[in-house]
């Protein structure tokens, strides 16, 4: 009570400052009033008694005084003027304001809208019940290292019965399926097959209907489908009576039984359906690694004991399935590093590079604020000889700054909509969780605890400086109109430059090192040729198109006809030169398979890595470009019922033929023995940046696989086919929706869209920062100018030329330059290092890119000291000694 | 003017208001003067003492204030005890009395 007695009795002092004022002065005057008619009453003249009560008061003034230090508003009251103060100097000099506001917006708005970002993205919780307790159950392959592999069905039927680590263990697996809306054609739609425990073993309640029942999820029960938010809203027209409403999905039906919520995003952002698969042990194969399985982790189990307990049971199922599990074990993984794990060196980095910037903006400030100060030294002065306490100075220096800071928070937060709408644009969509990044509560507090410190650096600061350099009165009425700042001063501002130099610097070398990453990354050799050509991707689902390989090749025969008949159309477009089909398009690794080399088969028991498999059609090769090395390629004869064979790579004919030539040898896979019939040259597989991989091509006639890329080579561009690709398909089967309809171009660009976003990003920070350290040096040059204007005078009546002082000043501002790139080089070597992911084809250390880099620096330095440099040398000697 | 004077112990100002002003409210000068008369002169309330403390013992909630007229019919501020202060003056004197109890036991003894 006596707390909030006090504070509304402050409050009251504060808002009614005035009226208190007069009532004290009331009061004060009764009381001095009756002093004296007290004393007259004594006997006193009325001058004595006057007299006597000032004594006796000593002195109304100090009595005020301390009645007000007791009503206890002098601080606030004191803070108030010191604003207002404040707000008056910013005002009277309103270039640097303008100058200061900016760079702090810059730095501060640039901040705001990555730490979004990073906070969307990476630190906010992701959207499951307790999420640190879920992981991602991989299985491993010692033999061919493979880490992070899916398991096989009878695997993960063990997993769930065995395993006590886990309050549940979910399956699941990625699995476009045909849409049909009932006016429309058929459209792909991305979905995930899963089992029924997978929305209650994450924790995602649904908001509409309900999970999978038991039922739904045992083989030939109801088929339900679960949908997304977007999906429901989008395509279901957001309807609250969906649930029942049949959907046809690779022509069957399946009843909508759930809507989940938009955070719903796994396992990717894509996915709109989600279906029961319905699996018992006897759906797959032990050796087939078709699902992955993510478990909840009972509540007083931690990560390491589970892991412990999957170790030992993968032995155990070693040793109980010696052909299918040799050498297989199990890696758990938190399914926060499964999701975010590939974006967060990206994302640190930029928050590292944008801290640098603010840093940058920092010292830039600092610098403005010292520069400020010396010309307010005489102000100072006279201030601290009026009786102002050094506390009281370096409380109007933070308040000034702090007012800078905020003004420039709230302009960066006013911005921030836009920043971040820009900066989601630009963002790559593999970026996962980007719809959850947005202005929070965090965001906001985090903005203004940066501007806070801010504040606090650069306004203690020159107020340090002002104490440590004893600004005196007399030096500054005397030095009057000079006011030249002491060459201690002047050596402080040097180095902040050149510390801004030396993070500029940092940032440079940064940015260009992901700059020659990217080129060298585009530029590299796919060992194809990427120019006109137009992907198409397509599915066939299975209920007209059997996939059965009991029957094989003949159960294939309703897909071989349908590829044959697609790629003859697609051939025959105009515009198209040629048509090919791949299992998977070049960019895509597509799967792996293990094999065994006739004659060899003890190094296959051994373990040997799995061979990258991509069925093709014959002229894959021929449409792509990519060159025949030895034996021949595939004709159309090497159709379903001719002896099966097989191209490899360079790669692999290297490794498993170093010797001896690959044609003619026999190697087995899928139950066939195959004759190696030629020798391909590489193709990069997994992207741009890894090496080809060992790799075996069989004829998809003779491999079929129900889900393909189409490509055309196209004689100009492969976009404009687009349309009547879509037209080949209706025709051929009007049921089938192609998606992924792409130009190769383009789907090179995608795969390297993060590294582009992390590119432009650097590369604009860097820039910024450089800007930054012009302005930096510009000021401390011309200032330098400006104080040295009579020596400068002196020297041309010395007989100087205006070449030896241009010299003379531009020495002056490559020599901070030189200094600053000195310490960035060493910053650079030290911070570049965290850049080393990152990197393709060039070592964080580069030494010719930290020479060019730190030259551009010392250009910029010269750049920036020049109009300085030509302001002295116009210095007219006489007046230059006229101003003494 | 040789008045004899002491000035007032800091601390025990406070207790002094509060006992003056448990009698009836009044304003500054009439709250120096009757501390002046009932101590027989020996204590001086000087004004920048005394309204200090009244600003401190209404942040306490001891005491309130309100402008009301004088018999003069001059405007002025008078002070009176609230319920709390009442309260507090008894907490106030009994440990007065004990602090002087042992100060006058130890003056006695040595």
């Amino acid at each position: 009570m006596s707390i909030s007695n006090w504070a509304t009795r402050r409050l009251r002092a504060l808002l009614h400052r005035d009226v208190l004022e007069a009532d004290m002065n009331d009061e004060l005057r009764l009381h001095f009033e009756l002093a004296v008619a007290d004393g007259v009453r004594r006997g006193l003249s009325s001058e004595q008694a006057t007299a006597e009560t000032r004594r006796y008061f000593g002195g109304v003034e100090q009595v005020k005084e301390t009645y007000r230090d007791a009503r206890g508003v002098r601080v606030i009251e004191e803070l108030l003027r010191d604003v207002r103060y404040g707000f008056r100097a910013l005002r009277r000099t309103p270039g640097f304001s303008i100058v200061v506001l900016l760079t702090l917006t810059l730095g501060i708005g640039a901040n705001s809208a990555i730490f979004s970002v990073v906070r969307g993205v990476l630190l906010r919780a992701l959207p499951y019940a307790d999420p640190h307790r879920l992981v991602m159950v991989w299985e491993i392959d010692r033999d061919s290292g493979t880490q992070s592999e899916n398991a096989s069905i009878p695997d993960y039927f063990d997993f769930a019965a065995r395993a006590r680590s886990f309050s549940s263990l979910a399956a699941f697996a990625e699995q476009p399926l045909n849409y049909v809306a009932t006016d429309g054609a058929p459209e792909r739609v991305s979905a995930a097959l899963v089992s029924g425990n997978f929305f209650p073993a994450l924790g995602v309640p649904t908001t509409l209907g309900r999970g999978f029942s038991d039922a739904e999820d045992r083989p030939g029960g109801p088929r339900a489908v679960i949908v997304s938010d977007r999906f429901w809203r989008t395509r279901l027209g957001g309807a609250r009576d969906v649930l029942g409403r049949i959907l046809r999905l690779d022509e069957v039906s399946y009843a909508v039984v759930g809507v989940v919520p938009r955070t719903m995003q796994f396992p990717t952002a894509e996915i709109d359906l989600w279906v029961p698969l319905q699996l018992t042990p006897e759906s797959g194969e032990r050796s087939s690694h078709g699902i992955a399985v993510v478990g909840r982790l009972r509540s007083n189990v931690t990560i390491g004991a589970a892991q412990q307990e999957m170790t030992s049971l993968a032995s155990q199922l070693e040793r109980e399935y010696p052909r299918d599990n040799k050498a297989r074990g199990v890696r758990l993984e938190q399914l926060e590093d499964t999701l975010l794990g590939p974006v967060r060196p990206a994302l640190r980095i930029l928050l590292g590079a944008v801290a640098l910037v603010l840093l940058v903006a920092c010292v830039n400030v600092a610098n403005l604020m010292l520069a400020r100060l010396t010309a307010r030294g005489r102000e100072v002065a006279v201030r601290s000889a009026l009786g102002a306490s050094g506390l009281r100075l370096t409380r109007q220096f933070v308040i000034e700054s702090l007012i800078l800071t905020l003004a420039a928070s709230a302009l960066a937060l006013g911005l921030a909509p836009l920043t971040l709408r820009a900066l989601v644009a630009l963002a790559p969509g593999t970026l996962p969780r980007l719809n959850e990044v947005r202005l929070d509560g965090t965001v906001l507090a985090v903005t203004l605890g940066v501007a806070f410190a801010v504040a606090m650096a650069f306004g203690v600061l020159p107020a340090i400086a002002s104490r440590g350099w004893g600004v005196s009165l007399n030096d500054h009425l005397r030095g009057g109109q000079r006011g030249g700042a002491s060459p201690h001063q002047q050596r402080v501002r040097g180095a902040l430059v050149m510390s801004e130099m030396a993070l500029a610097l940092v940032l440079l070398v940064g940015a260009a090192l992901l700059m020659q990453s990217f080129w060298k990354l585009r530029r590299v050799d796919l060992g194809w040729s990427s120019t006109n050509v137009l992907r198409v991707q397509f599915q066939l689902p299975s209920t007209r198109y059997p996939q059965s390989y009991a029957g094989y090749p003949r159960s294939w025969s309703r897909i071989l006809d349908f590829q044959r008949e697609l790629l003859a159309q697609s051939a025959a477009l105009p515009g198209a030169r040629s048509a090919a089909l791949a299992s998977n398009d070049p960019l895509d690794p597509g799967f792996t398979n293990s094999f065994v080399i006739e004659g060899r088969e003890a190094e296959a028991r051994n373990g040997q890595a799995e061979l990258a498999t991509r069925p093709v059609s014959a002229n894959y090769f021929g449409t792509l470009g990519i060159p025949l090395q030895q034996g021949r390629g595939f004709q159309s004869s090497d159709d379903a019922n001719a002896a099966p064979v097989v191209l490899i790579n360079e790669a692999a004919a290297r490794k498993y033929f170093p010797t001896e030539s690959a044609v003619g040898h026999r190697v087995r896979f899928w139950g066939t023995w195959r004759t190696i019939v030629g020798v391909v040259g590489n193709e990069r597989f997994a992207g741009l940046a890894a090496e080809p991989p060992p790799a075996m091509y069989p004829p998809i006639t003779q491999a079929p696989v129900a889900s393909a890329s189409l490509l055309i080579r196209t004689s100009g561009d492969p976009l404009q086919l687009s349309g009547v690709v879509r037209d080949v398909f209706r025709q051929v089967d009007p049921g089938i929706a192609p998606y992924g309809i792409a130009s190769m171009t383009e789907v090179i660009d995608s795969s390297i869209a993060q590294r582009r976003f992390t590119m432009q990003l650097l590369a604009g920070f860097a820039a910024l920062a450089l800007g930054l350290a012009l302005i930096g040096v510009y000021g401390v040059v011309s200032y330098g100018v400006a104080r040295r204007t009579h020596e400068i005078g002196v020297r041309m009546a010395l007989g100087a030329t205006r070449n030896d002082v241009v010299r003379h000043v531009l020495r002056d501002g490559s020599r901070l330059a030189c200094y600053g790139a000195l310490l960035g080089a060493l910053g650079a070597l030290a911070a570049t290092r965290l850049l080393s992911t990152q990197l393709y084809g060039v070592k964080s250390s580069d030494p010719v890119t930290l020479a060019v880099a730190a030259g551009a620096i010392v250009v910029i330095a010269i750049v920036g000291s020049y109009v300085p440099a030509r302001r002295a040398a116009r210095i007219a000697p006489v007046t230059a000694l006229q101003i003494e | 003017m040789a008045r004899p004077q002491t000035d007032v112990l800091q601390g025990t100002l406070d207790l002094l208001i509060l006992k003056a002003l448990s009698l009836t409210p009044m304003h500054g000068w009439g709250l120096s003067q009757r501390l002046e008369q009932i101590s027989r002169e020996v204590l001086q309330v000087n004004p920048g003492s005394l309204y200090p403390a009244l600003e401190r013992l209404q942040d306490r909630g001891w005491i309130s204030a309100e402008w009301r007229q004088t018999e003069n019919n001059r405007r002025a501020k008078y002070y009176s005890l609230t319920k709390v202060g009442l309260r507090q003056l008894g907490v106030e004197t009994d440990a007065w009395r004990r602090f002087v109890g042992a100060v006058d036991e130890i003056l006695r003894t040595t």
